[in-house]
């Protein structure tokens, strides 16, 4: 066992250094030609003021660079940065920094090549932060830490599948996807958590119940209401029919949390059934619903901080520019607000369905003894 | 009628009926937790103050309201709100860290287009906002796992007074195993949902794979969730660790 232990933390070491060394030297992978800062030099700062008073610096920066792939590898290039003190949408580059860049034609004159920067190269702290994750999440969980790192590839690779086939032919019905894809996230992540047993099938079924019923809920308000107050322009990223995306985003964000409260109730209401085999079914209802209305505070909590913070820096510009309050708001927060809702909705009502279908499962048992 | 409103008054009916006093009490701090980040934001656009710290205060009156409001003060909940807060220094170290490096501060080229009417020059420091950011998306799902950890050890240290520290600490670890997968679960589900709508962006503009990996947009996300992740994890040990030492503390003082 010890032996195993110490092949496994070498082998990871090894796939960690190795993955390290891959993305820090990965610039022929790349079509954009990339350099890295060799000199960096802030010439010039002048003080601005915009129309609504706010104060800022901008500044500019002189950069030599040295290029990493393509035909001009191992030349320098000169670039030209601005940037503010509040960085909203620019950056000051310091030495060593490896930039996406776009290289100027080449006039035969000068004696230094010029371009512009178009982006920061960061796929190194990305992957950092993933091993990070995954070392911490090993050492904690161990055999279980290692099902749910599986699990969660997995499902990122059935997330990407399923939108792969919906947008192949953008016909077929983002939410009949989607409905497929979450019952196989379920099946998946249950199993993969908790193993073959009574536990896990009454979670899944619990979740997909929870998470249908929450959806078909949500459904029925935003159509009855005709959407009033969902102001979807907000959502920045569209390409498709906007309303199908949101529903079906809110559809897939709640399913986590509607997991979580599944595989709480079925286990810890069996965990009361092992302890005593005898136990009534009116002991175990009462319990559950104390374990029920422990967790729908902490859980509803976890969706609402997800949706809602990412929101803080729109609102700070908005606010910033003085737009008004409640317009920034309802802009801002009304899509997050709904799918925040919609999840708690999705946790609350699973709690009376893991209770119920767990002791369906439980009674079937006993009927077996 | 506003779907928002007829939406929260269903969860509101939903948490009382299920959760009765608790639920209501549950609900309520929903809307105490808006009404801090609310608070925050105001303090946010003041660009003389530092975000980073008004970020800790902000996690430090959510946790009590998390913790204390919704369970009352107790030995399951203080030594939860020890290590939330705990959890969330350390983990603020490695976020400032990454937000400084990484540059996935403010706005991608993606989102900037329609932004064209402000003005961006706002004097306030984006890059400890991104921090900010990274921190308020966890608080949840931190304060979650440490009292879902530290309520069943107090359970186990009721029936078995005599457990030693380190049994005690090591069923912590153990409890908490069983809710590592489910607690990431739920933060990946949360964040895939938000950007749904970013991914099929992606996928219709036939970005690259290095080009998705190095936009702004998406590995802030991605170091979001990574963050969050590792946060939901890291309390686990933290509150299996603070939470023995506190109710062996109780029992000496009690003997």
């Amino acid at each position: 066992m010890k032996n195993r232990q110490v092949i496994i933390y070498l082998l990871l070491l090894l796939a960690f250094v190795a993955s390290l060394i891959f993305v820090t030297n990965n610039y022929s992978f790349y079509d954009r030609p990339i350099a890295e800062v060799t000199q960096a030099e802030t010439t010039d700062s002048t003080e601005v003021i915009d129309l609504y008073d706010n104060k800022d610096r901008l500044f500019t920066q002189q950069i030599t660079a040295e290029l990493k792939n393509g035909d001009h590898k191992g030349q320098l290039i000169h670039l030209s940065n601005e940037f503010s003190r509040s960085k909203a949408y620019d950056q000051e580059f310091k030495i060593g920094q490896k930039l996406f860049v776009s290289i100027d034609e080449y006039n035969g004159k000068q004696t230094l090549l010029t371009g512009t920067i178009k982006d920061l190269k960061r796929d190194t702290y990305v992957l950092i932060a993933a091993w990070i994750f995954a070392i911490i999440v090993l050492i904690v969980g161990r055999k279980q830490g290692f099902f749910s790192l599986i699990s969660l590839v997995v499902n990122a690779v059935i997330l990407s599948y399923a939108l792969d086939l919906y947008l192949d032919q953008p016909d077929r019905n983002l939410i009949g996807i989607c409905s497929i894809a979450v019952i196989l996230f379920t099946v998946i992540s249950l199993l993969l958590a908790n193993g073959f047993n009574e536990k896990t099938y009454a979670a899944i079924i619990a979740t997909l119940l929870g998470t249908f019923l929450s959806l078909f809920i949500s459904y029925l308000v935003i159509w009855l209401t005709s959407e009033e107050g969902l102001r979807y322009e907000e959502l920045q990223f569209i390409t498709r029919p906007y309303q199908m995306v949101f529903m079906a985003g809110l559809f897939l964000g709640s399913l986590g949390a509607v997991m979580d409260v599944a595989i709480t109730m079925s286990s810890s209401i069996f965990g009361l059934y092992e302890q005593n085999h005898n136990i009534a079914v009116k002991a175990l209802k009462k319990s559950g619903m104390e374990i029920g209305k422990d967790i729908m505070g902490t859980m509803t909590n976890i969706l609402f901080f997800a949706y809602i913070s990412g929101s803080i820096p729109m609102l700070i510009l908005y606010l910033k520019n003085h737009s008004p309050l409640g317009y920034t708001l309802s802009m801002n927060l009304s899509l997050e607000l709904a799918r925040a809702l919609a999840g708690g909705i999705g946790i609350v009502i699973t709690i009376p369905i893991g209770l119920f279908i767990t002791i369906y499962f439980i009674n079937r048992k006993r009927a077996k003894l | 009628m506003n779907a928002l409103v007829v939406l929260a008054a269903i969860l509101f009916l939903l948490m009382a009926l299920i959760g009765g006093k608790k639920g209501i009490r549950s609900y309520l701090a929903l809307f105490f937790n808006f009404a801090v980040i609310f608070i925050l934001l105001f303090f946010l656009n003041d660009p003389n103050i530092d975000p980073i710290i008004l970020t800790i205060m902000a996690s430090i009156v959510i946790s009590c309201i998390n913790l204390f409001y919704i369970n009352k003060v107790n030995n399951t909940t203080i030594p939860a709100f020890i290590s939330t807060i705990i959890s969330i220094v350390v983990l603020l170290l490695l976020i400032i860290f990454l937000t400084k490096n990484a540059m996935i501060q403010g706005f991608g080229e993606e989102e900037v287009e329609e932004l064209s009417i402000f003005s961006l020059y706002i004097g306030i420091d984006f890059t400890k906002i991104a921090a900010s950011v990274m921190i308020m998306s966890t608080i949840g799902a931190i304060t979650d796992t440490a009292i879902a950890v530290s309520s069943p050890m107090r359970e186990i240290h009721f029936h078995n007074p005599t457990i030693t520290r380190k049994v005690l600490f090591t069923s912590g670890l153990s409890i908490g195993k069983d809710i590592l997968g489910t607690s990431t679960n739920t933060l990946f589900f949360a964040f895939f949902g938000g950007y749904l709508a970013l991914l099929i962006w992606f996928k219709d503009l036939s970005y690259s794979l290095g080009e998705i990996v190095n936009s702004k947009i998406f590995s802030a996300e991605m170091l979001t969730l990574l963050c969050a992740g590792i946060g939901v994890t890291m309390v686990i040990p933290i509150t299996s660790w603070i939470t023995a030492l506190y109710l062996h503390k109780n029992q000496k003082k009690i003997d």
